[in-house]
């Protein structure tokens, strides 16, 4: 049927001209990166990978990606947590303002990240505390607690929580209730939270750029040398940073798999 | 005859939350095999009472006895009795195999021993073998039910509990399992402890009734006693439709307040009448004229809706000649004072 073929070439084209959106910039990045001029001119006269050397003797580029990741693993750590708490109490518990405090909580998501960061540096400073990337992590996981709350949430909705009951009313303890029936019913919100977390963390620019004082994380000192100073040491570490991230999330990735094995 | 000791023992067993008393001062001996329903409305307390007596919640006072022995403080994990919840509560991440065998992985029984139980218990449910390693959520409803039951009785409960669980289920299916039910009790010959809304569900399977109402019993007996003789308006009223008619006493003698008719006996404050002691005819008892109001074919029997003056009144008769009035008609009905339920409340 012609009108088939027709279809089928529209969809080729869509699918085709989407993916190419997507990853054009991403290729341009990776080309910059392969100059040794200071301003961006395609196509190079010179291709080189001097920049990836000097990102590779140059200290800072450890130092940025250990403090991004320093920051994202925080706030990992805290969002989870957090997430996970409050994912439990609304499927768990029916409690008065439930429904109000579960609005409360998304609030901040929709707040501008500028204005937050802002709010948060003045609050911080008016409390006497001095910006660092411990600050960045309070103002990281305001921002991501919420979210990490929600997808948690999400995964966990339709859970039944008498299936605990039910657990503990065949012999089971508290301790094998848990093992057994909670944190597996937990584990793929609890993934894909912390996988959330970690990326929205990493990638954060609005709210590093108030409260991370003299640390300075990856995105902050891309865009940074972007807007001033900037040479084909900007791309390249932006790559290098794009494949570290990458890296985490495969090893995460990996993790699952092989707890999903043993269960 | 010296009785066995009863299965269980409830001693002034009270539950409250906060202001509200959902279990009242219940005693109660529930024998060794029996199968003991609890009915009642939504509210009158019967899942706080079987969440009391499985261990999911503990008494505020009174004491509850297992053979004698006090269990009133022992946790539902270190109870001998298992509860099929009215979500059922299957492990929705865990196979049918999986789920009948929990009660077993958790006492530390090896694997080859708890699968050789499982496939036994499937059988007992009527689940095919091979449906050990299917997801629970790839079963149909009436599949789940089946598994459900079959990872109660895995944890070879002294009693088993049912907190309404037939109660999602559709018309035929339930009326499938009610007697399924019925059978595995007299076949495993445990006690079974059921929760319904329904008399009639209960009517099926059980061998005594309990009506409960806020937190308290109403009435407990056979099915036959609570059929016959409801002792209130309440429990008859359980029972589906049925004629409830006042006496008045002003009048010097009592009679029936809305018919109009002498009452040369009443024993109590109002008559149950059950549908089908009311019939066209007049007969040696009371009888009174009444307007056919509408008429349903229940099948075998053909259900008529009366009125008497201002009183609505329901009647039900056996298929054939007797049922041939059609709706517009006024006809004689008359009932056998025999068949009167007298209640006082």
């Amino acid at each position: 049927m012609s009108g088939g073929r027709h279809i089928l070439w529209l969809k080729v084209i869509w699918v085709g001209t989407v993916v190419t959106a997507l990853y054009l910039p991403i290729v341009s990045v990776i080309l910059a990166s392969l100059a040794n001029t200071r301003y961006m001119r395609f196509p190079h006269r010179v291709w080189t990978l001097d920049a990836y050397r000097a990102a590779a003797a140059d200290y800072t580029t450890v130092t940025l990606h250990m403090i991004s990741l320093q920051i994202a693993l925080c706030v990992v750590l805290v969002s989870v947590l957090l997430g996970t708490i409050g994912a439990m109490a609304y499927a768990r518990y029916d409690w008065k303002g439930r429904s109000l405090f579960q609005r409360l909580i998304v609030l901040p998501i929709f707040f501008p990240q500028p204005v937050l960061g802002l709010a948060l540096l003045l609050s911080m400073s008016a409390l006497g505390i001095a910006p660092s990337w411990k600050t960045a992590v309070v103002a990281h996981a305001v921002w991501i607690v919420p979210i990490v709350t929600l997808v948690i949430s999400i995964r966990l909705f339709g859970y039944d929580v008498a299936q605990e009951e039910a657990a503990f009313d065949l012999g089971a303890s508290r301790w094998q209730v848990a093992r057994e029936i909670t944190l597996p019913a937990l584990w793929p919100g609890i993934f894909s939270g912390a996988l959330f977390a970690f990326l929205l963390s990493w990638s954060n620019l609005p709210l590093s750029v108030y409260t991370s004082g003299a640390d300075t994380p990856l995105p902050l000192w891309l865009f940074s040398r972007t807007a001033t100073n900037y040479s084909p040491l900007v791309p390249a570490i932006a790559v290098i940073g794009t494949f570290v991230s990458g890296l985490i999330v495969l090893l995460l990735l990996a993790v699952r798999q092989l707890l999903a094995r043993r269960t | 005859m010296a009785l066995p000791p009863p299965a269980l023992t409830l001693t002034g067993l009270t539950k409250r939350f906060g202001s509200k008393t959902a279990v009242d001062d219940i005693s109660l001996d529930i024998r060794d095999g029996e199968f003991f329903t609890i009915v009642g409305p939504s509210g009158s307390g019967k899942s706080s009472l079987v969440r009391l007596l499985a261990g999911l919640d503990t008494p505020t006072t009174g004491r509850l006895h297992l053979r004698g022995t006090d269990i009133t403080e022992v946790p539902a994990n270190r109870r001998p009795t298992a509860m099929v919840f009215q979500s059922l509560a299957l492990f929705d991440h865990r196979s049918v195999g999986q789920n009948i065998e929990f009660a077993m992985k958790m006492k530390g029984v090896p694997q080859a021993e708890r699968r050789a139980r499982a496939l036994d218990l499937l059988r007992l449910v009527r689940l095919p073998e091979d449906y050990y390693p299917r997801p629970v959520t790839q079963c149909s409803g009436g599949e789940r039910q089946r598994v459900a039951l079959a990872r109660a009785l895995g944890s070879d409960p002294e009693i088993l509990f049912f907190d309404e669980p037939l109660s999602a289920i559709d018309y035929r299916l339930r009326k499938t399992l009610e007697v399924e039910l019925k059978e595995l009790h007299q076949r495993t010959g445990k006690t079974f402890i059921y929760i319904t809304h329904s008399l009639e569900e209960a009517m099926v399977m059980s061998d005594r009734i309990a009506i409960m109402r806020t937190g308290r019993f109403e009435q407990i007996g056979t099915p036959d006693e609570i059929y016959r003789r409801p002792n209130s308006r309440f429990v008859a009223s359980f029972m589906g439709e049925v004629n409830i008619l006042e006496i008045s006493r002003t009048k010097g003698t009592p009679h029936f307040a809305d018919l109009d008719l002498p009452a040369p006996q009443a024993p109590g404050a109002f008559a149950v009448l059950r549908p089908e002691a009311l019939s066209p005819g007049a007969g040696e008892g009371p009888s009174f004229d009444a307007l056919v109001t509408q008429k349903l074919m229940l099948g075998s029997r053909t259900q008529f809706h009366l009125r008497a003056g201002n009183t609505a009144l329901i009647a039900e008769v056996a298929a054939g000649p007797r049922s041939a009035l059609e709706v517009g008609q006024t006809a004689r009905f008359g009932f056998d004072p025999a068949d009167i339920a007298w209640v006082d409340s």
